[in-house]
């Protein structure tokens, strides 16, 4: 029993940080129809300034954190305005394309700063902080994965309470609905894709912190583990940011479970899954909803024409 | 070009493999001219160029599915990866820790053409169920469904990080290692597998061209364009989606299976995401739907990387730190060149090469 909490505490933290990056994917792909492949490296730069600035400078943690953030989505909204705007309302597939070569230019300049050593973060609380974990009732609790979901609850709060509330989010929401009929209200679309791919960036680097944070390191293969959100995404359904939520805690608690249960699993089904399976677990899951339903659990049905 | 070339009298000449004469003497002399490179080039660039025409092989096979059938599949580098690993135990040395049967190149290079087309068809199903991008999504797992089953089927792959030994070139009972002596010719191993390579690309390549004036290929097209369309003028929908499915399989196990036995070894890591998302970006900077256009990407991948040291030697950057590695410079340009085609010419190297025909074709007049 202690196993499984373990399992379903760890699987919740995973969870909340796939959360944040497939929020971002799915914005994006709201507002503009853009699946974005490089949200993983973005979740990479971020995690790559807040350790340099903050493990080779010497800079304090809590100022390096903030601007590690704002600088990659400062990054993303340069991107957006170089590479995505001459792109409005070609081909998704070709789009999507389009990403990867941003994501390949990102993470060949990524992995040269990192080399072939682990880079570590440093640590927000030293006497408290990220690298250490509690004890509660058998179950080991890293505080990075207790402020992993905390923060991700928090965040979802606020993003919500922004799209309800706030100008901007209201535009956002308009965008996503129809760009035309947003354009014809006044709404400056432009600047709301560029706000969209600002906040998909913060929102990736955040993520990238937690991912990389601790003892977990960043390391040059650290953006596979974001890239896990996007059958998170997926699996929501990609215009739905519940379906977001609720894909990456399905992911999250399956990889926990399958990390935790796999020679269980084993003796089940009689046959070795070979190491590493809960990390493709994911894709397998993934695989058999988008059978069953192909635009998601929460995503709307595509409606063609001919 | 005299006459009247672009007047047809019959539907069969218009879509004849060479539509005129001046094609038919371009092509021999083209082919001509490859083979001759093999008493010229260096053995370096004509590692280049064998690798650019086995890679060739495989982009179509993608173009085929994608380009002209358009199924997004992000997996292409998985049935490369199984029709290598169906040509190294049908070819390959059997040692302590992996299997293999030593059979002769006329046995493995069709099965395993044959292997990675039957996957394919396994997967083809999807693509009848799911469109556009969710198809994509669903190959981008089958990359790591594919890479985790070759890294932990060790007795096939050798597992991460150790690989094994690529097929061996014996044809006919003829090994390639011993080279050919043809009077005071001597061709070495390198000569003989490029001269393959040439030989299995130009029927690969008519293969592809054959393909876009019969039947299938123009079902393809149909579905590409739109598939509840060409379903309601009855189009096939499952029967077209398997057999391009099969088909790009086909292509990636031929070329997969040949390609690792020049280098030698593979090694599972091998095909991993990029692996794969590298076809796609070939059949992008060469021209997508296209029949010339995967060649010419495929060329311009495999080339840059001699382009670039010939570049470094030229302005003796060669000994100087640059602060990247000559392959991250290779990938960075590769992003690069994936982004601006995107953006300024999504037809590729074909494209500027059809316009340069153009222009040529009607000079001095604008058109």
């Amino acid at each position: 029993m202690t196993i499984f909490l373990q399992a379903t505490a760890e699987g919740l933290a995973l969870g909340a940080v796939y959360s944040l990056v497939a929020i971002g994917f799915v914005l994006i792909y709201k507002s503009m129809d853009v699946l974005s492949f490089a949200q993983p490296a973005l979740a990479v730069v971020g995690a790559a300034i807040i350790s340099s600035l903050a493990v080779d400078r010497g800079v304090p943690f809590w100022l390096a954190f903030i601007l590690g953030i704002l600088l990659t989505g400062l990054l993303s909204l340069i991107l957006e305005r170089t590479f995505l705007r001459p792109m409005v309302g070609e081909p998704v597939f070709s789009v999507a394309i389009l990403t990867i070569g941003i994501d390949i230019l990102l993470r060949t300049v990524l992995d040269n700063w990192i080399g072939l050593n682990p880079r570590y973060l440093g640590d927000p609380f030293p006497n408290f902080g990220n690298f250490g974990s509690t004890n509660i009732g058998g179950v080991v609790l890293k505080y990075l994965e207790i402020s992993a979901f905390f923060t991700a609850v928090i965040v979802i709060i606020l993003l919500s309470i922004f799209f309800r509330k706030s100008k901007y989010g209201v535009a956002m929401r308009a965008t996503s609905f129809d760009q035309e009929a947003a354009l014809a209200q006044g709404i400056d679309v432009g600047k709301i894709f560029g706000l969209v791919w600002f906040i998909a960036g913060m929102l990736a680097s955040l993520a990238g912190f937690f991912i990389t944070g601790g003892f977990n390191t960043l390391t040059q293969f650290s953006f596979i583990s974001a890239l896990r959100a996007l059958p998170a995404v997926v699996i929501g359904g990609l215009d739905s940011i519940p379906g977001a939520v609720v894909g990456s805690l399905i992911i999250g608690l399956t990889q926990g479970y399958v990390a935790y249960f796999q020679t269980n699993i084993e003796t089940l089904v009689g046959f070795s899954l070979g190491s590493g399976f809960s990390l493709v677990a994911p894709y397998l899951i993934m695989f058999v909803i988008l059978l069953r339903k192909p635009d998601g659990l929460f995503g709307t049905e595509e409606v063609e024409r001919v | 070009m005299r006459g009247r070339p672009s007047l047809y009298t019959d539907y069969n000449k218009e879509s004849a493999i060479f539509s005129n004469n001046t094609q038919k003497i371009w092509f021999t002399l083209l082919v001509l001219l490859s083979v001759g490179f093999v008493f010229v080039g260096s053995d370096y660039w004509i590692l280049l160029l064998t690798t650019a025409l086995l890679i060739s092989i495989a982009a179509w096979g993608l173009n085929i599915v994608s380009g002209f059938a358009g199924q997004i599949s992000l997996a292409h580098g998985v049935f490369v990866g199984i029709g290598t690993y169906t040509s190294a135990v049908l070819g390959g040395i059997s040692t302590s820790y992996v299997i293999g049967y030593e059979l002769d190149m006329i046995i493995w290079l069709p099965v395993s053409g044959l292997v990675a087309a039957l996957i394919g068809l396994l997967i083809a199903p999807l693509s009848v169920r799911l469109k556009g991008l969710n198809l994509g999504l669903v190959t981008l797992a089958l990359v790591f469904i594919g890479s985790h089953l070759f890294s932990n089927f060790k007795s096939v792959t050798g597992g991460a990080g150790l690989g094994r030994k690529a097929a061996r070139l014996v044809l006919f009972g003829f090994d390639f290692e011993n080279g050919l002596n043809i009077g005071s010719i001597v061709l070495e191993k390198n000569h003989l597998t490029y001269l393959l390579s040439l030989f299995i690309c130009v029927l690969a390549g008519l293969g592809v061209k054959n393909l876009t004036r019969a039947r299938a290929g123009r079902a393809y097209s149909a579905i590409r364009d739109k598939d509840i369309a060409a379903e309601a003028i009855g189009i096939n929908l499952y029967r077209y989606k398997s057999s391009a499915f099969a088909l790009s399989s086909f292509y990636a196990g031929i070329a997969g299976s040949l390609l690792f036995s020049v280098s030698g070894g593979v090694e599972p890591g091998t095909f991993n995401l990029l692996y794969s998302v590298t076809f796609i970006a070939i059949v992008i900077i060469g021209g997508g739907g296209t029949v010339l256009g995967p060649l010419f990407g495929a060329l311009f991948f495999s080339l840059m990387p001699g382009g670039i040291q010939a570049l470094l030697h030229q302005f003796d950057l060669v000994g100087s730190s640059l602060a990247l590695s000559m392959g991250q410079i290779e990938r960075i340009i590769f992003g690069l060149f994936i982004i601006l085609f995107l953006i300024f010419e999504p037809r590729g190297l074909w494209g500027i090469w059809f316009r340069l025909r153009n222009y040529f074709k009607a000079w001095p007049f604008s058109y």
